[in-house]
C-alpha cells in the first residue's frame, strides 16, 4: 500500500478510479460482507469487498456512457443502481454482473435513491431537467414524475422521507408514505448554492425528522421538519482556512455529509482537502483532520458505523485549469466508531 | 439618442468586443491582449503572425487567440484594428449597438485605458477571485490543450466571458443583464459594458451548455454569482452559480458518448466493443484497470443491449444531436464517437493540431467532412 500520501494514516482502497469520486456508498446491512461502490467521473462504477482487516479486493466494475453523479445500493445488496449524465440510470445485478438501463431523463441524472417501503419499493431520480421521478425499474415510463422547480442538485432519501436540494436554494421535502407527496419546500437557511444534503433520525423515535444541508460557502444547515422550537434550527461553518492566505480567508464548499448509523452524529468533508465529525445536538466539533493535497469529494459510514470511507480527487472547485489528470484519486478508509461517538453520554 | 450613432462608429476589438476611442489604442490592446507570445512575450501584429511566430520559434501550435470570445477564437482570420473584421460581425455588432444597446453604454466616455488602470487598484468584490483560479467557460476544450496564454495572462477576457454567462441566460436583452453584471461593474466597468454588448458569445455559450444537456442556469433575480459576502474572504468556487458538476461536465471530456443502443441499429453492432471505438475510448479515457471484469462485463453488456428496450429510444433520441442525422446508417456508426468529440468545437475554432490529427479521426470514410468548413482541412 503507498499510503504515504495519507497524514492519518488511513488505508487505502486498491485500484482506485482513474478520475475524481463522484458518489461513494457502502452495501446494506441485508448482505453479511461489507462492498462499497465508488462511481467516477470516469464514467465507471467500481465494486470492493472490504475485508475486516480493513483490506480491499476490487470485485467488478461496470461502465456507462458519460460520468457517474451517483450511486445507491439496492436494499438486499444484490444491485447497484448508476446515475450518469449520458441522462439515465442503469441497473447493474452483481451476480449476473449484467446492467440495464431502468430510468431516463432529459437531463444529466444528479442523483438516485432506493425507496424500500412495507408495501413498495422504488427507484427515487433527480435530474438537472427539473424532474423528480419516481420508477418501478420495469417499466419504461416513470410511477410518477414532479416538477421541481430548479435543477436538482442533492438529494437523499430515508424512509419514509425524501428531501431535494435545489439549485434556486429551495429543498423540497416529500413524504414517501403510500405513495411519493411533497410535503413542503423549505426556504433555504443559506445564502448559498446547496451542494450535499443528508436526512438525520431522531434519537428516540429512529424516524426521520430533519436534515443537514451543505453550501459551497463553507457552512452546513441544520433543520428540523418541525423544529419544536424555532431555534432548533441552525447553521455552522466549516471547510475555512484557519489563518487568511494574502488578506482573505479561503472558504471552501461543503462537498458530502454523512450521518453515524448508531451515534446520530455526523461527518463533512470539503474542497478544503478535510474532514471533520461533529455532534449536532452538542453544536460541537468531535475531531478535525488536516488537509489531504486534493478535495474530499464524499464520504460514506458503513451500516454498522465501524468505517468511514472519503474519497480524495479534484473537484473542479478551482476551475479546469486546476486539474492535474496526473494526480491519482485515491478513496481511503478510516476506524471511526469512537471517534464519532458524542461527548457527553 | 444622437450619442448612440457616434458609439456604433467607435472602433472596437473584433476578439474580446471592446470598444475604443481610438483605433491606435484598439492596435495596441490587440498587441499587448490578444497577439502577444505566451512564451516570450513578444506582440506581433495579427493571429497568423502569432500562430506562425510560436510555431516557428516555440515549436508550439496555438489553436486560438489568446483572451479572446469563444467564437471570437479563429486564429487563421487576419485582423489588424477594424481591419479584417468579417462584414456580418460588422453588421452584427452595429445592429448591437443601434438596436440593444441602450444600457450599455453607460460611462465610457473615459479612455478605457485609463479605467483599466484604477480598476486594478479596487479592493475586493469579484476581483477578490485569484486569477488562477478562474474557470474559463470554453467548456469544449480539454484542460491542457491550450494552458500557455491562460495562465499567461487570467487577469481578463476569460474573466469576462465567465461572466457573461449569465447575461446569456437572458438572451439579448442588455437592460436585464446589465442588473446582472453590477456586481462586477466595480472591477472592470469598459469590460463589463463590452460584455454586455456581445451577443453571438452570449448566446453561443448558452447554445454550447444545452448542446451538453445542461439546462440553462437561473434567470437574473437569483443570485448568479458566487461571490463572498465579506470583504475578508473568498469562496474558492468558480464565480458562476452553478454547480461544479454541471461546470465539469460540459467539459469535452467528459461529454457522454453517444449510446450504442441508436434507434437505427436497434441490435446488431453494438459500437463498444469494436476495436475503432475502444481505440478512441482509449484516446479520451484512461483505460480502465480491472480489464477482466471490464470485459466481462462489456459482452454482458452487450447482450444487455441486444433485448428490446423501449428506454434506450428515448435516451438515444435525447443523444442524437444536429450534425448527425437520426437515419445514419449503420456502418458510420463505430466512427460516431469521436464524430461526437468535434461537435463542440465551434465554427470558429481550429482543431488542436498535434493532438488529433484528421487521418486519425476518420480511419475510414471522413463521413462528417462535408459538414465542415474548409478550414478544418
Amino acid at each position: 500500500m503507498f499510503s504515504g500520501n495519507n497524514p492519518h494514516k488511513d488505508v487505502e482502497v486498491s485500484s482506485p478510479p482513474d478520475d475524481t469520486v463522484s458518489a461513494l456508498e457502502f452495501s446494506p446491512p441485508s448482505v453479511p460482507q461489507t462492498f462499497l461502490a465508488a462511481g467516477s467521473w470516469d464514467c465507471q462504477v467500481r465494486c470492493w469487498e472490504v475485508e475486516a482487516s480493513g483490506k480491499t479486493v476490487p470485485k467488478a466494475a461496470q461502465n456507462m456512457t458519460g460520468p457517474i453523479l451517483d450511486v445507491a445500493w439496492h436494499d438486499d445488496g444484490s444491485k447497484i443502481f448508476m446515475a450518469s449524465t449520458d441522462k439515465s440510470v442503469k441497473c447493474w445485478d452483481l451476480a449476473s454482473n449484467t446492467a440495464v438501463q431502468v430510468a431516463a431523463h432529459d437531463g444529466p441524472v444528479q442523483t438516485c435513491h432506493w425507496v424500500k417501503a412495507p408495501n413498495y419499493t422504488c427507484l427515487m431520480t433527480a435530474s438537472w431537467d427539473k424532474t423528480l421521478k419516481f420508477w418501478d425499474t420495469r417499466s419504461a415510463v416513470p410511477i410518477m414524475a414532479i416538477h421541481l422547480s430548479e435543477r436538482c442538485y442533492c438529494a437523499d432519501v430515508d424512509y419514509p422521507m425524501a428531501a431535494v436540494g435545489l439549485a434556486d436554494r429551495g429543498v423540497c421535502l416529500y413524504s414517501l408514505e403510500g405513495k411519493p407527496a411533497e410535503v413542503k419546500r423549505v426556504e433555504s437557511p443559506l445564502k448559498y448554492q446547496h451542494r450535499c444534503i443528508a436526512i438525520f433520525k431522531d434519537k428516540k423515535t429512529k424516524q426521520p425528522t430533519g436534515f443537514a444541508l451543505g453550501s459551497v460557502e463553507g457552512r452546513v444547515a441544520i433543520q428540523y421538519v418541525n423544529p419544536t422550537n424555532p431555534k432548533d434550527n441552525f447553521t455552522f461553518k466549516c471547510h475555512r482556512s484557519a489563518g487568511t492566505t494574502g488578506g482573505y480567508q479561503d472558504i471552501y464548499a461543503v462537498n458530502d455529509i454523512a450521518f453515524h448509523p448508531v451515534h446520530g452524529t455526523l461527518a463533512t468533508v470539503g474542497s478544503d482537502g478535510s474532514f471533520s465529525f461533529w455532534d449536532k445536538d452538542a453544536r460541537t466539533k468531535l475531531k478535525s483532520f488536516e488537509s489531504l493535497e486534493q478535495s474530499l469529494t464524499n464520504c460514506a459510514f458503513n451500516h454498522s458505523g465501524q468505517i468511514f470511507a472519503y474519497a480524495m480527487g479534484y473537484d473542479w472547485s478551482k476551475g479546469h485549469e486546476h486539474y492535474n489528470p496526473a494526480k491519482k484519486n485515491f478513496i481511503y478508509l478510516r476506524p471511526c466508531f469512537e471517534d464519532l461517538k458524542p461527548r457527553s453520554t | 439618442m444622437g450619442r448612440k450613432k457616434k458609439k456604433a462608429s467607435k472602433p472596437w476589438c473584433w476578439y474580446c468586443n471592446r470598444e475604443f476611442d481610438d483605433e491606435k489604442i484598439l492596435i495596441q490592446h490587440q498587441k499587448a491582449k490578444h497577439f502577444k507570445c505566451h512564451i516570450c512575450h513578444k506582440k506581433l501584429y495579427t493571429g497568423p503572425g502569432l500562430s506562425i511566430h510560436c510555431m516557428q520559434v516555440h515549436k508550439e501550435a496555438i489553436d486560438k487567440v489568446p483572451n479572446s470570445l469563444p467564437n471570437r477564437s479563429n486564429i487563421e482570420i487576419e485582423i489588424y484594428g477594424m481591419e479584417g473584421i468579417p462584414p456580418e460581425d460588422i453588421k452584427e455588432h452595429e445592429r448591437q449597438k443601434t438596436g440593444g444597446g441602450k444600457a450599455s453604454d453607460s460611462d465610457d466616455d473615459e479612455p478605457a485605458a485609463k479605467k483599466k488602470a484604477t480598476s486594478a487598484l479596487l479592493g475586493p468584490g469579484p476581483s477578490s477571485v485569484t486569477p488562477g483560479i478562474l474557470p474559463t467557460p470554453m467548456g469544449p476544450v480539454p484542460p491542457g490543450m491550450y494552458p500557455g496564454p491562460m495562465a499567461m495572462n487570467p487577469m481578463m477576457p476569460h474573466f469576462m466571458q465567465q461572466r457573461m454567462m449569465m447575461p446569456g441566460m437572458r438572451p439579448l436583452f442588455p437592460a436585464a443583464s446589465i442588473a446582472v453584471s453590477t456586481p462586477s461593474k466595480p472591477t472592470f466597468p469598459a469590460y463589463s459594458n463590452a460584455t454586455i454588448s456581445a451577443p453571438p458569445t452570449t448566446s453561443s455559450a448558452a447554445a454550447d451548455a444545452k448542446e451538453n444537456g445542461d439546462v440553462k442556469p437561473p434567470a437574473a433575480n437569483s443570485c448568479p454569482l458566487v461571490t463572498a459576502t465579506g470583504a475578508g474572504s473568498k469562496i474558492i468556487h468558480p464565480p458562476e452559480d452553478v454547480s461544479l458538476e454541471e461546470i465539469r461536465a460540459r467539459n469535452i471530456k467528459y461529454r457522454p458518448k453517444p449510446k450504442p443502443d441508436a434507434p437505427s441499429t436497434p441490435v446488431s453492432a453494438p459500437p463498444m466493443i469494436t476495436p475503432s471505438t475502444s481505440q478512441a475510448e482509449h484516446n479520451f479515457q484512461v483505460a480502465a484497470h480491472m480489464s477482466a471484469a471490464v470485459a466481462a462485463a462489456r459482452q454482458q453488456q452487450a447482450a444487455a443491449m441486444r433485448r428490446p428496450m423501449p428506454m434506450g429510444m428515448m435516451g438515444m433520441l435525447g443523444q442524437v444531436r444536429v450534425p448527425v442525422p437520426v437515419s445514419m446508417p449503420v456502418p458510420v456508426l463505430p466512427v460516431m464517437p469521436q464524430f461526437n468529440l468535434m461537435r463542440p468545437l465551434q465554427p470558429g475554432m481550429l482543431l488542436p493540431g498535434g493532438m488529433m490529427p484528421m487521418s486519425a479521426m476518420f480511419p475510414g470514410g471522413v463521413p462528417g467532412l462535408p459538414m465542415m468548413q474548409p478550414r478544418f482541412r
